[in-house]
């Protein structure tokens, strides 16, 4: 058990030891914690409250008491963008680990059980595929009505399927190895058989798509709100605030700037980390 | 061949039924009282329940499947809408070409630029062109394409006033919606053609062509793209179906009445029969195109086509 463990983080000693000396990597790992920061200690860094009006100064551009200028209300938007990200990071983190956490069971149960449980997912999984996974966001969305948590499912379901198939592929090319034979030749329970010893070999993969995933999380959460599901006004989500932006386009083009430019950057972050450590876990791919 | 393809329509029915029947299941549990919606706020406690039991709203939910099903599938009854009282057939048959006009658009342009990017990339590996055309992919796909749009608007319609910023007319209007929705397909395709044609490249039949005197250019567009274009032709079909998806923002931001912003009013208007329909053509059409990538392999790969010819 002990060789194990140690066996374990060396291995992630020595990807992240790999992913360091990828520059980009590097730039998107400190982009993504800077985000987490400013996220968690926005009330502490942002100049205003994410509701607070400033009669004085509605609608104005850029300027040395607002950065990022004010919105419609006289809202601070670098105050709202700081509290928004909160909504966004918080919300891809957990829809990303729901989602991998179901995506695992349902791939793991089809691939290790085979047959007709096999047969029965993958018919259910080709189901939800044939339709647009943003389609399927916005009906979910719709039949659980607005709110966090209910966003939050709404926007895990669909990346499940992808998982899904993945871990299924894996442990299918995985289950005839010799440790799965060897555990199963020392009494190991099924349970622990998949859980302890076949996912965490079918990882690498699954890591990489999720750090991906959880960009395009945070992208279809702010399309979401952009077409007015979701997170609900008054809540500082950089979508809704983009959605709201809109109509100010023709003379207020910093309101449809600031909230996209969060996302982009987040997204581009998000991507730089995953094409990082998609090469750190498996140099024979880097090219 | 051809059972080949008559087997894999038949295998779209399955999947198009379930399909149905997962939209019509969740728009049950849609919040809202159908009767009120149609009727809107001030109708009468009378009139509603007259309404319910003419729809068969009180039904419970076997029957109400059954019967949406049945109308749907074997009637060719689509119904109308709850908030306009028109058809959905005629509504989505008007809209449906400018979907895919948009998606079409779109694709094209991805394919344009993002197969010669990848190219350029691969021919140029560790240079700096590769350098700057991977760069863009990673901004291609970084960038919301909600986004984008609005930026595009920003700059062609507002300062240059160049195009229109919304509406439909003639094909300047599909400019920007085409613009906006190209970048996450460019970017896939620019990444997935670096990638496979960096596979081939260094294979020995293309050393062979080279040493026969082939010039550069037949080399890599005859002998090394055409052999990198599986995968890559995967990614045009899954980028095709997520555009069917993609174009319901694109089509709201711009204006354009589409399939897609079809289905979004109509969720916003709890207008649950077009929901369904909609969602059961959206996936009819994604199922055709995945039909239609598996179809094209063959004709691209000779060693696809003799798979299926053994099986027969």
């Amino acid at each position: 058990m002990t060789t194990g463990t140690v066996k374990k983080q060396n291995k992630v000693l020595e990807v992240l030891k790999r992913m360091s000396r990828n520059k980009l990597a590097m730039a998107g790992l400190v982009i993504f914690t800077a985000e987490i920061l400013l996220a968690v200690l926005a009330p502490v860094i942002a100049p205003y409250g994410f509701a607070e009006m400033d009669y004085t100064a509605m609608q104005t551009g850029p300027s040395a008491a607002h950065w990022f200028g004010t919105d419609e209300m006289g809202r601070d938007i670098l105050s709202r963008l700081l509290y928004g990200s909160r909504y966004s990071l918080s919300v891809g983190l957990i829809a990303i680990l729901l989602n991998t956490a179901l995506g695992m069971v349902i791939g793991a149960a089809a691939g290790f059980f085979g047959g007709w449980v096999d047969n029965l997912i993958m018919r259910f999984l080709d189901v939800i595929q044939s339709l647009p996974a943003m389609l399927l966001t916005i009906v979910i969305s719709a039949v659980l009505g607005p709110g966090y948590f209910n966003t939050i499912l709404a926007l895990s379901i669909n990346g499940i399927p992808g998982k899904a198939r993945m871990l299924r592929a894996q442990i299918l090319k995985e289950r005839n190895a010799e440790y799965i034979e060897a555990s199963e030749s020392i009494n190991c329970s099924r349970f622990r058989t998949i859980f302890r010893h076949l996912i965490p070999n079918c990882f690498s993969p699954l890591i990489v798509q999720s750090t991906m995933g959880v960009a395009t999380i945070i992208t279809t959460m702010a399309g979401l709100s952009f077409i007015g599901l979701g997170v609900q006004p008054p809540t500082p989500e950089w979508g809704a605030m983009l959605s709201g932006s809109r109509q100010f386009i023709r003379n207020s083009p910093y309101m449809v700037i600031f909230p996209g430019l969060a996302i982009a950057v987040t997204v581009l972050a998000l991507n730089l980390l995953g094409d990082g450590l998609r090469d750190a876990l498996d140099p024979k791919l880097k090219r | 061949m051809h059972k080949y393809i008559v087997k894999r329509l038949l295998w779209m029915i399955p999947i198009i039924l379930g399909a149905a029947v997962l939209v019509f299941t969740l728009m049950y549990f849609c919040p809202g009282d159908p009767a009120e919606i149609i009727l809107g706020a001030g109708a009468s406690d009378a009139e509603m329940e007259h309404l319910r039991i003419s729809l068969g709203l009180n039904d419970p939910f076997l029957i109400r499947l059954g019967r949406f099903l049945k109308d749907t599938f074997i009637r060719f009854d689509l119904g109308r809408s709850w908030i306009t009282n028109l058809s959905i057939a005629d509504s989505i048959a008007e809209r449906l070409p400018r979907t895919m006009l948009l998606a079409i658009a779109i694709m094209l342009l991805s394919v344009v630029i993002g197969i010669p990017l990848g190219v350029v990339a691969a021919t140029h590996q560790n240079r700096w062109q590769d350098n700057l055309c991977m760069a863009l992919a990673l901004l291609g796909v970084s960038v919301p394409s909600f986004w984008l749009a609005m930026l595009l608007v920003i700059l062609f319609s507002i300062k240059l006033n160049l195009l229109p910023p919304m509406g439909i007319g003639g094909l300047q209007y599909y400019i920007l919606p085409a613009l906006a929705g190209c970048t996450g397909g460019i970017a896939a395709l620019a990444r997935q053609t670096r990638s496979s044609m960096l596979d081939v490249i260094r294979s020995d039949y293309i050393t062979t062509a080279r040493s026969k005197g082939v010039s550069e250019q037949k080399v890599i567009i005859r002998h090394a793209l055409k052999n990198a274009l599986i995968p890559i032709i995967t990614i045009i079909g899954t980028q095709f179906g997520r555009l069917l998806g993609g174009t319901m923002i694109l089509e709201t931001i711009f204006g354009i009445p589409g399939l897609g912003s079809y289905i979004v009013t109509a969720v916003n208007n709890r207008d649950y029969p077009v929901v369904m329909i909609g969602s059961i053509v959206l996936a009819a059409m994604f199922s055709l195109c995945m039909l239609g990538v598996d179809l094209v392999y063959a004709a691209v790969d000779p060693r696809i086509k003799a798979q299926y010819a053994k099986k027969r």
